[in-house]
């Protein structure tokens, strides 16, 4: 516990993060991209088209991780605001301010992937479908904090005031999602099931889980990688930047 | 003043947009004020601590003895006399001259009751998260708009659910639970919001 | 292959939505390391700028 503790905290100091990250890096790229492949080949060959949606089922394998990733990300971002927020460390505000762009890439290929399913599926490219609409809420969410974080000069100001955005967003998105679904039911909504509970076939199912896994540990590649061009970016006058910029670890 | 002139004409230009025909006017006239009124506020909110920021009240405020939030409460308090309630003084004219049933009427009074007071609260607490920035007007409608769609489904929710026939009083007692909260916590998360955007 | 590629008839909405989940997580590969390059070539130019001044107070 004490060891954890202690490695914890040498975690906080960025000259540390930064040599943590850079080591890391390469395996969680690795580990993503295999699991990636693995996936890819399990849901695009392997498993057979789907008895009702044909092929177009397959966009479940990219559309599903995105989705829950542009939540899992928002959970992220919002612990680390709620840390950086009442406790002000430094790693915690770069953490939060580089997870957004992530998550605000994996909601919009959410968005996308979802409509491009949904014309095969209801015959339109975008319908007020509780789950589309509430993505869309996510992904201007997520602008909104982008925006916010950049609209400051002093980085480590912005980042304050995003991450306190991002804890208001966090207590906000629970009553969106359900204002939204019982919006869709006061208009006799279109909302169409994917599948119905628990009725997805093996073959299916763990590509869906290799995709899935495959994008977390892209976004903590991802993350990792900004966090350290970040560190870079704002640690600019201090000597192990000196250090690094002097060094042979230039290309990474 | 100038909110209210703005609510008028963007009302005006929704019979020029989709035609004169009382039936569509009526469905939507509802949501239509709603949407107005919201936007209207939008407008106001960018001045609301533009000027004191310019002559250093905030920071007077921010050093003064007193609470904080209760400073932010009087101001919030304030905002939503001089920004919503002329509004919800034409909001009625204007549903009427868009054809909303008369009898749906106090509905969307109520509705604008419930509705202006916790956007106001919302509005101020993200305004004074920009409080720091130069430019924040296109900023602020991309903070507000997400979070405000909770509360404008559950205002036009229950005008819509007037107009139907049907029993209108849940969606209001949503928003009243919320303002309920709203009115607590409001000052004190614009008290934070405040101290990061100009870092005390 | 031709079968594979034509994905049952449904290619048109398929792969775009494979390419959109790619591209956008390449953009967003991309987007740091343009900016890696950018921060660390600002720094050199510090650096060269400042490195005679500052070097004999570090390795004091």
């Amino acid at each position: 516990m004490n060891a954890f503790k202690l490695w914890y905290h040498k975690l906080g100091s960025p000259p540390y993060f930064y040599v943590f990250a850079g080591y890391i890096q390469p395996w969680l790229w690795t580990i993503a991209i295999v699991l990636a492949l693995l996936g890819l080949y399990g849901g695009l060959v392997l498993a057979p088209p789907d008895a009702l949606q044909g092929d177009a089922f397959r966009i479940i394998f990219v559309h599903v991780p995105a989705a829950w990733m542009s939540l899992f990300v928002y959970g992220v971002m919002a612990v680390s605001a709620f840390i950086a927020v009442i406790w002000r460390p430094k790693m915690a505000e770069v953490l939060a301010m580089e997870s957004a762009p992530i998550g605000a890439a994996f909601t919009l290929i959410a968005l996308i992937t979802g409509s491009l399913w949904g014309k095969p599926m209801w015959g339109t490219y975008w319908t007020w479908d509780a789950r589309l609409t509430s993505e869309l809420v996510l992904f201007f969410i997520y602008l909104g904090i982008i925006g916010l974080y950049h609209a400051f000069d002093d980085p480590r100001q912005g980042a304050r005031a995003a991450s306190f955005l991002a804890m208001i967003g966090a207590v906000n998105l629970p009553i969106v999602h359900y204002s939204v679904v019982w919006w869709n039911t006061l208009h006799q909504g279109t909302t169409v099931r994917y599948f119905g509970p628990s009725s997805i076939a093996p073959s299916m199912l763990w590509p869906l889980l290799l995709m899935t896994i495959a994008a977390k540990f892209y976004y903590g590649a991802s993350l990792m990688g900004r966090s350290r061009v970040a560190l870079l970016d704002r640690e600019r006058g201090k000597d192990w930047v000196a250090d690094e910029v002097r060094g042979g670890d230039v290309h990474g | 003043m100038l909110p209210v002139l703005y609510a008028i004409i963007v009302a005006t230009l929704f019979p020029f947009a989709l035609g004169p025909e009382h039936a569509l006017l009526a469905r939507i006239a509802g949501g239509v004020v709603l949407v107005t009124v919201l936007l209207a506020m939008l407008l106001a909110l960018d001045n609301v601590f533009r000027g004191d920021l310019d002559d250093g009240a905030l920071e007077q405020m921010l050093l003064s003895p007193q609470p904080l939030s209760v400073l932010l409460a009087a101001r919030m308090l304030a905002y939503w006399l001089v920004t919503a309630l002329p509004l919800l003084l034409v909001a009625p004219i204007l549903a009427y001259m868009l054809g909303l049933q008369p009898a749906v009427q106090p509905v969307l009074l109520l509705a604008l009751l419930l509705a202006t007071p916790l956007l106001a609260l919302l509005g101020i607490v993200l305004t004074a998260l920009t409080a720091g920035t130069r430019r924040s007007g296109m900023l602020l409608s991309l903070m507000l708009l997400p979070l405000a769609v909770p509360i404008v489904i559950f205002a036009a929710g229950a005008v819509g659910a007037a107009q139907q026939g049907l029993p209108w009083i849940a969606p209001l007692a949503w928003l009243a639970a919320a303002l309920a909260l709203a009115l607590v916590l409001a000052p004190l998360a614009c008290a934070t919001a405040l101290r990061i955007a100009l870092d005390t | 292959m031709d079968r594979f590629l034509a994905m049952g008839g449904f290619a048109m909405y398929v792969w775009p939505a494979y390419a959109a989940f790619f591209v956008i997580l390449a953009g967003d590969v991309l987007a740091t390391v343009l900016r890696r390059r950018r921060v660390l070539r600002e720094l050199r130019g510090r650096l060269a700028r400042q490195g005679p001044r500052r070097r004999p107070r570090t390795s004091a």
